[in-house]
């Protein structure tokens, strides 16, 4: 299996991420952020930053940079800096400093005056709750979503008439997605364009944020981010930093680079909204689900731009099931601003509804992996269209077994002064698909050059690329050469919502069977060394009744440098035939201690359904990844808002992520089932299921240890401390 | 971080002879400065001051400027102070942080770090946010109306448990004053965190020898397995013969504004069994005038069960 491309440049510090580019004559800017939860901005005295050494311009929303409002058909409108006096939250970028050095733009900053005509803050998620509002419709569903058997007037009558009902309400906390490298940008002006150099989920979709918001056609804007620190949903968006730097630069003439601090990142880019979700589900004694019910409550930002969505990213799913009543409100608050993070939906929703099943496998004193087969679903209910692809059981019965399931007593086992729980939990995600284009360009000197905006965040789609394509054209992968992340390349859409290698991968092989048709066109053409011949491709070659030339050789004899041809993909007729998703099933021990309360997970393992695997070592990783954020859900990540909207622990030391003391050793297996009415290549996504399901199965595992059941994350010492 | 002047006095005369804030391992103080909590206008770097060694021949000596990643491994440390180091920080950082900066190292507290923020420890009188905030890391012990930051040191718990004393050089004269005794509770001047001078440097740290401080532990609990500040912490030595408890040591970190020496449960343990059922009963009054906050409310408890299982540490063998 290859390694990782981009690797050994990333481990050895060579490879350039966005702020290592450096260009003479560049500015440093430093953001300035409100602090105030709530009001409007009535002056900011930048008189004594401006005269500060090294200041080279302040530039607030009194003397802007001119920018605009902007969105991408994708993402739709994205929030721009300076556009206007409103403080909707504390944190929120409000001015840049720009001056010679970084450490001067910093300290000018602390000088600037700020007067705000302050209004009162509504940051309370719990107290919002009573006045909710519908969220808006969730991938062209509306907020409420009932299936009712026939006879059935309402879903509290089929949960009445439910033999065994299980009830309670779960909350899990904000997140931000804390990715090593902060929102950064470096923007340079040239001849009436822009380069901006910024780490990115798409970087053709930052290219058409930026123009829209500098008011440029779109081929006067170049993005590039050939390196991304990490993103998670959190780079999806232009950030704060890229329209300031690319705006300053343009006033300025000079290159401008613009990076948020750690504490920075906390406020002025966006984070995973809390959540409150109800669920009750009802049940027949032998386990057979008749009613699900979840209600869900997500905290957004004044703007009401994002809200996580509980119940439709699991329960409208998951489960076979008569009757299903699913309902998404959200609570405006002054926080700020929320967004896509790794398994949106399903990773809180997949706490509520997995910790809800096992709740109810405790009521049926039944083995939580048996309650789920009995539930399975071969389509989501109420809709006609059946998965394309599902091996959900035999997940869990590799599983099991691998992970010694049979020795799972209902009350744990003690060793020593440790309480020793098993707990389990099913992980879903849907198998969406993008629009990708990929030009392949094959050339004289034998190698060909595979090509897609897009990005590779950390998830490898670079080595995706290139094994795609060497598949695809017959070539070994040393002579493919892979390139992603400028928006110059033709259209890869967004490394998001675990689409890219099925997206970019199916473009490739339309784009290849392209090239391979040219290049026999060409070969056969009058004139051309297979003139008037049946001709065939394969090995790089193309053989013909005569003999057989390599592609370099046939570009060469018709005195071509290259050829290029582009294929796209994207979500097409097949979804009209069958529903997708990946499926896996997460298991974990977790040790509690008896006196002290500590839960520390001991053990993991994931079996997925995830797909062909493209790279096995890669597509590990993508997995344990996402189950070490589970972890991190489950025990350690909150964010937490003060009354003021201030955020209580916007810094490394107190927003806790894990350390590798608190991972254990984990599994990660794959049940391998190509799923080809998905895609031509077989491939569903793997960047997101990961961190499904996890919390629950570490909340399920800590119940099984000490009786104690938490319906919150994280979960703490003081919720095990038991007087 | 503001600029600042930046020498490097070489001797201890020089050091103190001159104005300034006195830079170590840079650990606290730097962050703090990047932070703008801290601006000096003069920092004197005493990493070159002849302040180092470590003697275990009676008792224990460190030099201020030993690191802590050398006390810890060192073979004739007791035991507790050699877990409390293990446990603090990261490895990096113990590489750096010197003994004499550790127990001066500035309380954790977020509105402390915050400087849009009031804190009556930072700016006397302007208010403490923890109070009524996000406390649920703060003090339920030695607190006031002021101030209810915790001190945030390992190290310290378990020196003040095991009698240790700081020497303190000044131009004018070398003093020692016990650990216990160095550290201020806020009371109404929460600025005061020390007794430390003006133009005041530790230079040296003494245990008293301890026979049977071999047989001490230090358990720390805290919401991950490392690089992270304790929620509750229990420094213990036990003196158990005939599995009767002749003598104990108790020191709780994580709890308390200031290291929280416990002689209230070291004499319920002279003469009772070692037993848990007799160190839950000694333990019972650890918590004694606990004053919890909104977010805090399971650290009495929590401080009561980590004495418990330090003290079980050492008299069970090993636990995990």
């Amino acid at each position: 299996m290859s390694a990782r491309l981009g690797a050994e440049p990333k481990v050895t510090g060579r490879a350039k991420y966005a702020v290592d580019h450096n260009f003479p004559g560049m500015v440093y800017g430093y953001v300035v952020l409100s602090t105030v939860a709530n009001g409007v901005l009535e002056a900011m005295d930048v008189a004594a930053a401006k005269s500060a050494p090294g200041v080279v311009a302040v530039y607030t929303p009194f003397d802007s940079l001119g920018l605009t409002t902007t969105s991408s058909p994708m993402m739709g409108q994205t929030w721009v800096p300076l556009l206007n006096r409103d403080v909707d939250y504390r944190g929120q970028p409000i001015g840049v400093v720009v001056a010679e050095t970084f450490e001067q733009a910093r300290d000018a900053s602390a000088l600037v005056a700020v007067t705000y005509r302050e209004k009162p803050a509504r940051t309370s998620f719990e107290e919002g709750l009573p006045s909710a509002e519908d969220a808006p419709e969730n991938r062209g569903n509306p907020p409420e979503i009932s299936v009712l058997a026939p006879g059935v007037e309402s879903i509290e009558d089929a949960l009445a008439a439910s033999p065994v009902v299980v009830e309670a309400t779960y909350r899990t906390a904000s997140q931000n997605h804390a990715a090593m490298e902060p929102h950064s940008a470096v923007a340079v002006w040239a001849d009436g364009a822009l380069t901006v150099y910024s780490g990115n989920q798409g970087s053709d979709m930052q290219a058409v944020e930026l123009a829209g918001a500098l008011k440029l056609p779109e081929s006067a804007v170049h993005a590039v981010n050939p390196y991304v620190g990490g993103a998670f949903g959190g780079k999806g968006r232009t950030s704060a930093p890229a329209f300031l730097a690319a705006g300053a630069a343009r006033v300025l003439g000079r290159p401008v680079k613009c990076s948020l601090t750690r504490e920075q990142v906390f406020t002025a880019t966006a984070n995973r909204p809390a959540t409150v979700q109800k669920v009750a589900l009802g049940a027949n004694e032998s386990g057979t689900l008749f009613a699900v019910r979840h209600d869900s409550w997500s905290s957004t930002p004044m703007d009401r731009s994002f809200v996580e969505p509980t119940s439709h990213g699991t329960s409208r799913e998951w489960y076979a099931t008569q009757n299903l009543a699913i309902s998404q409100k959200m609570v405006p608050l002054n926080i700020p601003l929320t967004t896509f993070m790794r398994a949106p939906g399903e990773a809180p929703g997949s706490f509520a509804l997995e910790s809800a099943m096992d709740e109810l496998a405790v009521a049926l004193k039944m083995d939580p992996i048996e309650l789920r087969r009995r539930n399975s679903s071969i389509a989501p209910p109420g809709i006609d269209l059946q998965w394309s692809s599902k091996h959900l059981d035999e997940c869990y019965s590799i599983g099991a077994q691998r992970f010694g399931w049979a020795n799972r007593s209902p009350n744990g086992r003690v060793d020593g002064d440790w309480l020793v729980g098993m707990g389990t939990a099913t992980a879903m995600f849907p198998a969406l698909l993008f629009p990708a284009t990929v030009e392949i360009t094959l050339n004289a000197d034998e190698t060909a050059v595979v090509s897609t905006s897009g990005a590779d965040p950390g998830t490898g789609l670079l080595t995706v690329l290139s094994a795609i394509g060497s598949e695809s054209l017959d070539l070994p992968p040393e002579r493919i050469t892979p390139r992603l992340g400028d928006s110059r390349y033709p259209s890869g859409g967004l490394s998001g919502g675990s689409t890219a290698t099925a997206s970019a991968g199916a473009a490739i092989m339309v784009a290849a069977a392209g090239a391979i048709d040219a290049l026999l066109a060409l070969a056969s053409a009058p004139g051309a060394p297979f003139e008037g011949q049946e001709v065939t491709y394969a090995d790089g070659h193309v053989h013909g009744a005569d003999g057989t030339a390599s592609f370099g050789e046939l570009l060469r004899a018709v005195g071509r440098e290259s050829l290029s041809v582009t294929g796209s993909s994207g979500p097409g007729e097949e979804r009209t035939k069958h529903s997708f998703s990946s499926f896996g099933a997460q298991f974990c021990e977790v040790r509690v201690h008896r006196l002290t309360g500590e839960a520390r997970v001991s053990r993991l393992l994931g079996v997925f359904d995830a797909g062909r695997i493209i790279n096995d070592k890669l597509a590990r990783s993508q997995l344990s990844g996402g189950m070490i954020w589970g972890v991190s859900a489950a025990l350690h990540e909150g964010l937490e808002i003060e009354p003021d909207g201030r955020l209580a622990n916007a810094d490394l030391a107190s927003y806790l992520v894990p350390v590798n003391a608190d991972i254990p050793d984990i599994e990660v297996q794959f049940v391998e089932y190509p799923d080809t009415f998905n895609n031509a290549v077989g491939a569903r996504g793997i960047g997101e299921i990961g961190v499904v399901g996890v919390a629950a199965a570490i909340a399920n595992a800590i119940y099984n240890a000490t009786g104690v059941r938490v319906r919150h994350i994280p979960i703490t010492i003081e919720d095990l401390l038991v007087d | 971080m503001r600029p600042f002047e930046l020498t490097a006095p070489s001797t201890v005369e020089d050091a103190l002879g001159s104005a300034g804030t006195f830079l170590a391992g840079g650990t606290t103080l730097v962050d703090l400065m990047k932070l703008d909590v801290l601006t000096p206008q003069r920092v004197l770097d005493i990493n070159e001051l002849p302040l180092r060694g470590i003697d275990a021949a009676d008792g224990l000596r460190f030099g201020a400027l030993e690191r802590m990643a050398d006390i810890a491994t060192h073979p004739g440390v007791y035991p507790a102070i050699s877990k409390a180091l293990l446990l603090s920080a990261s490895q990096q950082l113990r590489n750096m942080a010197s003994i004499g900066g550790n127990l001066m190292q500035r309380t954790r507290c977020s509105y402390f770090r915050d400087v849009t923020m009031p804190c009556n420890r930072r700016v006397p009188g302007s208010g403490c946010p923890a109070i009524e905030g996000a406390n649920r890391m703060h003090a339920v012990l030695g607190t006031s109306e002021t101030c209810v930051a915790t001190h945030a040191s390992d190290v310290a718990v378990a020196l003040v448990a095991l009698d240790a004393e700081v020497v303190l050089t000044s131009a004018v004269g070398v003093r020692t004053v016990a650990l216990n005794d160095f550290y201020r509770v806020p009371g109404s001047t929460p600025e005061v965190e020390n007794d430390l001078r003006d133009g005041e440097l530790i230079t040296e740290v003494h245990v008293p020898r301890l026979d049977w401080a071999a047989n001490s532990t230090y358990v720390k609990v805290r919401d991950r397995q490392s690089y992270e500040f304790a929620l509750c912490s229990a420094a213990v030595a036990l003196d158990v013969q005939d599995g009767r408890v002749v003598d104990a040591r108790v020191a709780a970190g994580g709890v308390a504004t200031v290291p929280w020496r416990l002689t209230a449960v070291e004499a319920a343990l002279r003469g009772a069994p070692a037993t848990e059922a007799a160190f839950a009963n000694a333990a019972a009054v650890a918590a004694e005038g606990a004053r919890p906050l909104s977010a805090n409310g399971f650290k009495p408890l929590l401080l009561k069960r980590t004495i418990v299982r330090a003290l079980l540490e050492l008299t069970e063998g090993k636990r995990r």
